[in-house]
């Protein structure tokens, strides 16, 4: 069974010495994310997220389906993410590492559990068609903070994505090709991102967006989703040390500070997107939504 | 225009490649050699592990029948028992496809297996893994009104040409020996060879002409695939060498 | 080696032309890394790189400078300690290979008394004495006929800096290899350095601080393949940070 390989005991020593003078191998402050990348592909909905080594490719893609007959009014959504050796030998396709299942299971919290995505705007027609939209993850390169650069590229994803126009005639809806109706951007309600924390010397020392290197260190992580405006999505913490209730009260006050930076860079990339896209102010006047008031996003 | 191709670009893979052309673009990634698990180890040669992630989702049977013919043109080409009871973990990753890929009615696997070929052995050289030689594919299409067969179309020159008879891939190795060929529709024999014989022209420099160390001067054809490699590698081996000219 | 360097890619038969012209007949030519012989006079290559040629050892060889390291009898690593079994310790060279068999007995002044212990994951700076490929690696961290360690042995402290194996390759191979951030460095810093060949670097310099800049300046020098002139900003801007 391939496994990760460890870090020896003298980065161990080292990185932790230096934690202690204050000091991340790159030079970063303990609350500093790395730099971040974020493009867009030519298609709606890709997303390509590099954070420092870290980089993570997101896709949405539709299809139309028909709903669960327990959620008559809604969509489908479905995020997946699943590690290749891409990423790291130790990653076995079809034998999920705990990082693959916690990762997954944070971000179908995150995103989906927590409304980021008004999936009753899927609905084609109640109980009988909706639209399916499937988020998929890859992950390409793994230097760690796996978890805040995949929820990065998922939201952006999402608000980069355009769904075909749909007409209803009765029981009878007509997809419209990109061809016939520019597409419509998904209705996100708000945006969460994850801040990871990776806390170290019984909780003395809280660092932000560890590398690979510090999170094989570390005591225990805690990682916080919100959005810009502080609403707490979920707080999760798996295994390692105690900690004390303070200390996710303070983690709670930096990674505010933390995600509304994100968003802001995300919202200029989006619109830096959209504008390369309208040459020459085109997509205002083909744009559908003219025609539809598209309630503003409040999140 | 020829395809586009970055090297070595992945920190954790051993050997990495992102490879774009016609709209199709694949990341690739080389682990390797590494330890192999006893339950696929083989005594006298490396065990080799493809696999093929698409765009949209995680596989299909397509994907597997992809991965299949790939596992087989390689395996002829890496000297696979000069690292006996090692793993060669070769991944391709699906980062776009044209708008166009759906629609033009021919196999989108065909359509699909040069590229990831191409792309497979670019992560190989950037991994430096021990090869016998290279392999360079291609594809064809014979449109129903013209006998005259395509090479590597555009999707939307697919569009434009539809219906298609057929679509054929080839390979073929450095020294022009054919490694691969997957047809589909319908074709007589003079037109597989006519598609088979534009193939080699395309994939392999003409014989005998240009030796070692003359064909890096010039660029020959733009389409010709060897010489497009060559000058990859040339690029590559100029940024490995770019500290001895320096100041 | 000029910028014109022959470039070649695998399955290319090189013409006896390109192949050193010995100086002594009586030499045989050495064919290194990415270079087979088939016989009996064909001699192709197994990677894309540049064709290296030394006339002097009537030597010819393929240089690149990726993916993984492969051992190779002579060469100097640092490896990680796995585990200990009754007659060695097992190291990894590269992570995810088969492990190497690093002796009980194969350090300094070693019996079988007084034998090192070595803790999980602990880093040895070790000669490989034995790649063959139908048998798994064997490492020594003293000289068989000295019986001294010779700087091998384990790496007490410090941090390890990942390096492209190029990198290694020109730190171990002294002048020719235009690195001179190291000796520029040692003017105003005290540091201690070791080099192995599978791409880490290891460096003491008694604090985090001094460390760090010495590892950062190396791996900037790897990154941004800086000549001699690039190298000297380098120098310049670490000792102004002391």
């Amino acid at each position: 069974m391939p496994r990760e390989a460890e870090v020896s005991v003298n980065e161990r020593a080292f990185i932790l010495e230096a934690l202690q003078e204050n000091i991340r191998l790159d030079g970063r402050a303990f609350d500093a994310f790395r730099s971040l990348e974020l493009r867009f592909g030519d298609e709606y909905g890709v997303a390509d997220v590099q954070l420092g080594k870290t980089r993570v490719i997101a896709r949405i893609s539709v299809d139309v389906t028909v709903p669960p007959p327990e959620r008559k009014f809604d969509g489908v959504f479905q995020i997946v993410a699943e590690f290749s050796p891409m990423a790291s030998p130790a990653f076995e396709i079809g034998r999920p590492t705990d990082a693959e299942v916690i990762l997954s299971r944070i971000l179908e919290k995150a995103i989906r559990r927590s409304n980021a995505l008004d999936t009753e705007s899927l609905c084609i027609i109640a109980g009988l068609k909706c639209f399916a939209l499937r988020a998929d993850v890859h992950i390409i390169d793994h230097d760690g903070g796996l978890i805040d650069a995949s929820c990065i590229a998922v939201m952006a994803a999402l608000q980069h994505f355009r769904r075909p126009d749909v007409v209803v005639e009765g029981e009878k809806a007509t997809i419209l090709s990109v061809r016939e109706r520019e597409p419509i951007p998904l209705s996100i309600l708000h945006q969460p991102l994850c801040v990871t924390f990776s806390y170290y010397e019984e909780e003395e020392i809280f660092l932000v967006d560890a590398n690979l290197a510090e999170e094989q260190v570390r005591q225990g992580e805690v990682i916080v989703t919100m959005n810009r405006h502080g609403e707490v999505c979920q707080v999760a913490k798996y295994g390692g040390a105690t900690i004390d209730p303070l200390a996710i009260l303070n983690c709670n006050n930096i990674a505010l500070q933390k995600v509304k930076d994100l968003s802001k860079l995300i919202q200029k990339r989006l619109e830096e997107d959209a504008k390369q896209r309208d040459v020459g102010g085109l997509l205002a006047e083909l744009s559908a939504e003219n025609e539809r008031p598209m309630e503003p996003p409040v999140g | 225009m020829g395809p586009q191709a970055v090297l070595s670009h992945l920190h954790r893979a051993d050997g990495s490649a992102t490879y774009a052309q016609n709209g199709y673009s694949i990341i690739g990634s080389v682990n390797g050699p590494i330890e192999v698990l006893r339950r696929d180890e083989l005594p006298e040669e490396a065990t080799i592990e493809v696999n093929i992630r698409p765009a949209i989702g995680v596989g299909s049977p397509k994907e597997r029948h992809l991965e299949t013919l790939i596992h087989n043109t390689l395996r002829s080409i890496i000297l696979t028992r000069s690292i006996p009871r090692t793993l060669l973990q070769i991944t391709l990753q699906v980062r776009s496809l044209p708008e166009e890929d759906a629609s033009t009615g021919v196999s989108t696997s065909l359509t699909l297996l040069p590229h990831l070929l191409n792309t497979a052995l670019l992560s190989l050289l950037s991994a430096s893994i021990p090869l016998s030689t290279i392999v360079t594919s291609v594809l064809l299409a014979i449109p129903a009104n013209t006998s005259t067969p395509v090479c590597s179309p555009d999707p939307k020159e697919l569009l434009r040409a539809k219906p298609i008879r057929s679509i054929h891939v080839f390979a073929f190795s450095g020294d022009r020996r054919l490694l691969l060929n997957e047809s589909d529709g319908t074709f007589s024999y003079d037109e597989w060879e006519e598609a088979c014989e534009l193939a080699e022209d395309v994939c392999c420099k003409e014989e005998g002409g240009v030796g070692l160390g003359e064909g890096m001067e010039v660029d020959g054809p733009q389409d010709n695939m060897e010489s497009w490699l060559r000058d990859v590698v040339k690029r590559k081996v100029e940024q490995e060498q770019r500290w001895r000219t320096a100041d | 080696m000029s910028a014109s360097a022959i470039v070649v890619l695998p399955g290319d038969e090189i013409p006896s032309a390109q192949l050193p012209k010995p100086t002594n007949k009586k030499k045989t030519l050495t064919l290194g890394p990415g270079l087979r012989h088939i016989p009996p006079e064909t001699i192709t290559t197994t990677i894309a790189g540049a064709l290296v040629t030394d006339a002097r050892k009537n030597a010819a060889w393929i240089e690149y400078n990726s993916g993984r390291y492969m051992p190779s009898v002579g060469d100097l690593i640092i490896a990680t300690v796995n585990n200990s079994t009754g007659e060695a310790f097992n190291c990894f060279i590269t992570p995810n290979t088969p492990q190497a068999a690093l002796p009980h007995l194969a350090f300094e002044g070693a019996t079988r008394k007084t034998r090192p212990v070595l803790p999980p994951n602990s880093l040895v700076y070790a000669r490989i004495t034995n790649s063959g490929r139908d048998s798994i690696p064997e490492v020594t961290c003293v000289d068989s006929s000295t019986g001294k360690s010779e700087g091998l042995g384990p790496l007490k402290g410090g941090m390890v800096f990942k390096i492209s194996l190029g990198m290694a390759r020109r730190l171990l191979s002294g002048r020719k290899g235009g690195v001179t951030v190291l000796e520029g460095l040692s003017e105003k810093m005290g540091f201690e350095v070791a080099v192995g060949r599978n791409g880490v670097l290891w460096v003491d310099g008694g604090s985090v601080k001094t460390t760090l800049a010495v590892g950062k300046a190396i791996q900037e020098v790897d990154e941004q393949a800086l000549g001699e002139k690039g190298q000297k900003k380098v120098v310049d801007k670490v000792l102004r940070g002391v």
